[in-house]
């Protein structure tokens, strides 16, 4: 199972960031062509991306790239310059419809094509930050097999459903359990938006123990600080370990005598405990397979 | 005379300002920054070799250097050579 708990977002045009980044050890990062670049900087941007992608160092991070989005001219040269490097996978933002996700993977194909990449290698990640993207997040994430996750937006999507930001993130509660439901529904990752406020540790900490409560399978960040607060909420602990360990043991012994349910700790073990205590063990890397 | 720039003073960045220059003239580079005094020949070579792979022989380029990388330095150079030579190129 790829653990997907943490994406750092790395300006398109910071060497320093773009360079550096990994060695915070977040799961993956994001080299962000898209806001975190002005629009007099795309072209440099685009270029400094591409020898960075070619050259760099990322460690065991998942290496993915924000492209511009799909409403305006700059996503095919984004990604003809950086799906031949071989990247992991691409975010898109501002995904609205499974067609444009259809129209997108014809293109990757032609690239990896013409790249020497196997075709489908380039995974997609969608950004959905308007309602419309939020209402069809189940057909854009089933939309091709290219699609790895989705992920509700923060800012935008606000402004889209004409709110603003609250404390308590209320305004964003329906999206979040729609995207939560939709990625699940289709086997994708439900990775979460970003806590902007990168001075308030509690407050992440509280957000992400909402949306991991939620279903959710990781956060994207914008500063390196947040990425040890999420680990250790998406880590298991060293009870859950053992509890899941003694579930996992439980249930293979039942199987080898042909039982159903069996009991551990006096307390029912079947088939949907036995689940979630494997994806403990798989979030713990002690455990093989998953989604 | 026709200019263009691309990159920053920013800390593992540097600022190449390109030149337009008259056609026989061929590639002139200037360079500061801290690392100049050890590093010179690299990034001569370098700049040379990034424009020699764009087709460039004509052109001034003066480097204002802060600690970037080999791959920065080149990044950086054909950023500029580009925005100078295709106009905007945005």
């Amino acid at each position: 199972m790829k653990l997907r708990r943490t994406k750092l977002y790395l300006p398109g045009n910071n060497p320093n960031m773009l360079l550096r980044g990994h060695l915070f050890r977040p799961d993956g990062v994001i080299l962000d062509l898209e806001d975190a670049v002005s629009m007099s900087e795309k072209d440099a941007a685009r270029i400094l991306v591409r020898e960075i992608l070619k050259q760099g160092e990322f460690g065991e991070c998942e290496v993915t790239v924000r492209i511009n989005g799909m409403d305006t001219d700059m996503w095919r040269r984004d990604i003809e310059t950086v799906v031949p490097c071989g990247i992991d996978g691409i975010r898109v933002p501002k995904a609205e419809s499974p067609k444009d996700m259809q129209i997108l993977d014809e293109a990757l194909s032609e690239i990896e094509e013409n790249s020497g990449i196997p075709i489908g290698k380039t995974l997609v990640f969608c950004l959905l930050e308007t309602a419309l993207g939020i209402w069809n997040a189940y057909d854009i994430a089933t939309s091709t097999p290219r699609i790895a996750g989705i992920c509700p937006g923060g800012e935008d999507l606000r402004a889209d459903l004409k709110t603003d930001r609250s404390d308590s993130g209320e305004e964003l509660i329906g999206p979040r359990r729609i995207v939560v439901l939709a990625a699940h529904a289709a086997k994708v990752d439900a990775l979460d938006t970003v806590y902007s406020n990168v001075t308030d540790d509690e407050g992440l900490r509280r957000e992400t123990e909402w949306i991991k409560q939620l279903g959710f399978q990781g956060k994207s960040v914008i500063h390196p600080n947040q990425i040890p607060v999420i680990h250790d909420v998406f880590t298991p602990t060293q009870k859950e370990i053992d509890q899941a360990q003694k579930i996992v043991a439980a249930a293979k012994d039942a199987a080898r005598k042909g039982l159903g349910a069996v009991s551990v700790d006096g307390r029912m073990v079947d088939k949907p405990v036995v689940k979630r205590a494997e994806y403990t063990l798989q979030r713990a890397g002690l455990l093989e397979g998953g989604e | 005379m026709k200019t263009a720039q691309a990159g920053t003073l920013e800390s593992m960045d540097c600022l190449v300002t390109a030149s337009e220059v008259d056609k026989g003239r061929g590639i002139s580079v200037s360079m500061e920054g801290a690392s100049v005094a050890r590093f010179g020949a690299a990034i001569l070579k370098s700049t040379k070799e990034t424009l020699k792979e764009m087709g460039v022989k004509d052109l001034k380029l003066s480097i204002q250097d802060n600690g970037a990388t080999d791959l920065v330095l080149r990044a950086r150079v054909e950023a500029a050579a580009s925005r100078l030579l295709e106009g905007d190129g945005r």
